[in-house]
């Protein structure tokens, strides 16, 4: 008997093993990343125009990318969450565009990027230009801002709605005053995790929006923007000098601005779920 | 419970909307002040409110790069949009109408003639600069050699054809390990220059197992980094961690090294012109026209040169 | 309770009609990425016939020459090199996670270990650019440090996090019932999780692998920057100690200079048409073996 009870333990001990080397795994890279970055992130690289040798328009340009898709992706997103989960629960029809919001998660970045390019920058003549970028983007993020809606659509209680509709509001009504005020929290959630996955995307903007040197920032969205993915994906494979400062700098940015979204979100989730004990 | 959720979507929107007024309003004006405009031609100056688009040769684009800031620095209400991608790149975007202007380190294919002609497009050369290809070898294949390794255009052909595969079948004195071939992606200008001299005139062509970069420092690192290597970038790029390669057209000719001085003088082998090319004249007085004629300045020919490439034009 | 059986030809009020056509957007999508991507691909698969363009050997745009199987071949390699780490690292540490840990060390860890996938490719790539590659190097002694090894290893990187957050969730959602019928019957922990509770799980820890799958297949930046762009296949083919080439790298690395709707444009095109192919029979089946999966079974 004893001898199983030492095994046990033993086991126990032994399977720690994979998930310490996950987290030395995971602090490797924002060790390295910080430490060489740290020192080359100051106040002065983050405001200097890229002409200069500073990254501030790269990281306005990022924020300018992330706000137009978030405009477009997230009422799009949303939209078609209610529809799934307020007027079509179960059917054919959410069948249908369920499977192909799993299978549009499924495309890689670059088939994205080919998409985006021949057709919004082609074929519909948008040209290299923030536009082509968001749109691009959009077709990205739109199964995560589903999903995630409808999960915090879902989460809503019945005798909400249930409520609404006995004192006589009609369905759009009941969604629009009750569901979806309620779900706000969730839908926000979704929306800054897509946010997360669209601010480190380089293959999708490759060949639709981004350019390695512009003057300034777009002034309209048919103009070509500078992106954080891209000047760092530049950087490092056509740059001309040869130290990695500014390549560090940009990528502790990213990483930054990708963990604080994370966490916020996370923390977002927690204090909402938090709220919903019934 | 319709308080806290309240504030909760309240708070939520406000931080939205906060971001989105953050973005598209503070940012523009954040942005760093570009200095005073110089007034030297008042009355023409629809130019000074353009913007071009420059694509093409990353072998270039260091001078493209540097031109474009010093540019917009002396003329601040011009625009120029500077891209890589490559030589290739420049031509096809040329052609189709997407850039003004196209980087090209090389003369267009024959292809690209076909292209421009069908889409009734005439490409206009203009020489900038001049350039050498160093063919590099990582240290490690030197180290026992006395003295710098000597290869005639068909050997360095040989070695990137595969015909070679191992250093010790190529000279004596070289180690006895596998070569390890580096080129450049298909539409680098610096390859077709490279296989022009090196490769076509016999027949070769380079062997399946290289490995592809994208970029001149790309392949510079590539051959800093990896043993036994072998690669070609720009003159600009070599650089004191990687051996260059002594060049003669044939054998029985003498063996150059690609120093600035060599090319000036045409008597390095593996020497061209670098180009910014067009579609027809550029109108005069227009913003193509003048950033052209800034590159070849003699202030854009310092800028060349310290890039490391070789000025065409007088300097001073 | 508005359970109401949809159907195609009474949409009910103006407020459905707008939400249907805004949701028919993702089927749209889909649609046209599709339409788009076979639309560019197939005059290449027409030029040469599919079979050679799939089975060619040789991959060299500036010889005119478009066999992409030495880059398929090198996708499958380091994706099936990362799995190798990846699987047994990522399911035992989902057990680990699920049923050795205390519940609040479990919630902070899980977080951690998402943000691992959260992380932007350039990044990994810049990593294993800058300090993977010299060291794998360093390491095996090898005269180049962007192999498929290290290829494999960023991407089992990347794709850890995906198969350890829906294994842990799979294996919590294993009803209890399961386990303690077994602990009754006298089995300890450990042969509980082998013998009932992963055999349990089995159709969600598959379809996770599938997943990581999709996703190690269609990375592209990370990729670029360690697989060494060599478009042949390795030999022996199983050495994992040689560059190797992708259908994403080739596809990043020559999109950007290729004339439009030339012969090289087609054949990228080609190179998309079959991620998207893969990667749609992959979330296909991924998608299959989970509406199989137990009750209690998460949806992903």
């Amino acid at each position: 008997m004893k001898a199983k009870f030492v095994k046990e333990k033993a086991l126990s001990f032994l399977l720690a093993f994979p998930a310490v080397i996950l987290l030395l795994a995971f602090l490797s890279i924002i060790l390295f990343i910080g430490i060489k970055g740290l020192p080359a992130v100051n106040w002065k690289m983050l405001t200097t125009s890229v002409q200069k040798g500073g990254i501030f328009e790269s990281i306005v340009g990022t924020l300018y990318l992330l706000a137009g898709t978030l405009l477009i992706a997230t009422p799009l997103g949303v939209a078609t969450a209610v529809y799934l989960v307020e007027y079509a629960p179960k059917g054919r029809v959410n069948r249908i565009i369920t499977q192909a919001l799993n299978n549009l998660a499924g495309v890689p970045s670059i088939v994205f990027g080919l998409f985006g390019y021949v057709f919004f920058c082609r074929f519909l003549g948008l040209g290299i230009s923030l536009l082509s970028g968001w749109l691009t983007l959009t077709c990205m993020v739109l199964p995560i801002i589903v999903r995630g809606s409808q999960e915090a659509l879902r989460m809503v209680p019945k005798s909400f709605r249930e409520a609404a509709e006995a004192l006589g509001a009609p369905k759009w009504r009941v969604i629009k005053d009750v569901v979806l005020p309620t779900a706000t929290p969730g839908l926000a959630t979704s929306t800054i995790l897509g946010v997360s996955r669209v601010a480190g995307e380089t293959a999708a903007i490759l060949f639709t929006c981004s350019v390695f040197l512009m003057k300034g920032l777009p002034s309209t969205p048919f103009q070509p923007v500078m992106v954080l993915t891209y000047q760092l994906y530049t950087l490092l494979v056509a740059s001309p000098s040869v130290s990695f400062d500014r390549a560090f700098a940009m990528a502790l940015v990213l990483l930054g601005v990708v963990v604080i979204l994370n966490i916020f979100a996370y923390l977002m989730r927690v204090h909402y779920r938090k709220k919903w004990k019934w | 419970m319709r308080e806290p959720t309240k504030t909760l979507a309240l708070s939520t929107s406000m931080l939205i909307a906060g971001l989105l007024i953050g973005t598209f309003v503070l940012a523009p004006t954040l942005l760093p002040n570009q200095g005073t405009a110089q007034q030297l031609f008042p009355q023409d100056s629809a130019w000074r409110h353009q913007s071009i688009r420059v694509v093409g040769s990353t072998t270039v684009l260091p001078i493209a790069n540097a031109c474009a800031i010093r540019f917009m620095e002396l003329y601040n209400a011009t625009s120029i949009t500077v891209e890589g991608g490559g030589s290739g790149r420049g031509y096809s975007e040329l052609i189709d109408g997407l850039c003004n202007i196209a980087d090209a380190s090389r003369k267009p294919k024959q292809s690209e003639l076909d292209a421009a002609r069908q889409k009734g497009v005439t490409l206009i050369l203009h020489e900038i600069a001049i350039d050498g290809i160093a063919v590099i070898v990582n240290p490690s294949v030197t180290e026992d050699l006395n003295g710098p390794l000597n290869l005639t255009l068909e050997e360095i052909g040989k070695i990137f054809a595969g015909v070679y595969s191992k250093w010790s079948e190529v000279k004596e004195g070289l180690p006895n390990k596998e070569i390890k071939v580096f080129v450049r992606e298909p539409g680098s200008g610096t390859r077709a220059t490279f296989e022009e001299f090196c490769m076509e005139p016999f027949g070769f062509e380079v062997k399946t197992g290289a490995a592809q970069v994208p970029s001149n420092p790309a392949m510079r690192q590539s051959i800093e980094q990896a043993h036994y290597s072998i690669g070609y970038v720009g003159l600009g790029f070599a650089s004191n961690n990687v051996e260059v390669v002594h060049v003669a057209r044939e054998n029985g000719q003498p063996f150059y090294a690609p120093t600035y001085e060599n090319v000036k003088e045409g008597i390095y082998p593996l020497s061209r012109y670098l180009y910014m090319v067009t579609n027809g004249i550029p109108k005069s007085g227009s913003l193509t026209d003048r950033f052209i004629d800034f590159v070849k300045s003699p202030e854009g020919q310092k800028l060349v040169e310290q890039c490391g490439y070789i000025a065409i034009y007088p300097k001073e | 309770m508005h359970l109401e059986k949809p159907n195609f030809l009474c949409l009910k009020d103006k407020a459905e009609i707008i939400l249907f056509t805004v949701a028919s957007a993702s089927i749209l999508i889909l649609f046209l990425i599709t339409v788009f991507v076979f639309e560019e691909g197939v005059p290449a698969f027409m030029n040469m016939g599919l079979s050679n363009f799939l089975f060619g050997q040789r991959w060299a745009p500036y010889y005119k020459s478009f066999g992409a199987f030495p880059l398929l071949y090198g996708s499958l390699m380091i994706v099936f090199g990362s799995l190798v780490i990846s699987v047994p690292l990522g399911i035992f540490t989902a057990l680990f996670l699920a049923e050795y840990v205390p519940r609040w060390l479990g919630d902070l860890l899980k977080p951690i270990i998402e943000l691992l996938a959260a992380i932007p490719s350039i990044v990994y790539g810049f990593f294993g650019f800058v300090f993977l590659a010299p060291r794998i190097m360093e390491f095996f002694d090898l005269s180049v440090g962007k192999t498929a090894l290290t290829a494999s290893v960023i991407l089992s990187m990347m794709t850890v996090p995906t198969i350890v957050s829906i294994s842990s969730e799979i294996i919590s959602s294993v009803p209890k019932e399961y386990r303690k019928a077994s602990l009754a019957l006298g089995a300890t922990k450990w042969q509980t999780l082998k013998s009932v509770v992963l055999p349990a799980a089995k159709p969600g820890i598959v379809a996770s692998i599938l997943l990581a799958f999709g996703r190690a297949i269609g990375e592209t930046v990370a990729v670029l920057m360690v697989c060494g762009c060599v478009p042949e296949i390795p030999s022996p083919p199983w050495n994992y100690f040689e560059p190797v080439h992708t259908l994403t790298a080739a596809i990043a690395l020559e999109m950007g200079e290729v004339p439009w709707e030339s012969l090289h444009y087609h054949a990228l095109f080609g190179l998309g048409a079959i991620l998207f192919t893969i990667t749609f029979i992959v979330n296909a089946v991924a998608d299959l073996i989970m509406k199989k999966a137990p009750k209690g079974a998460v949806q992903i």
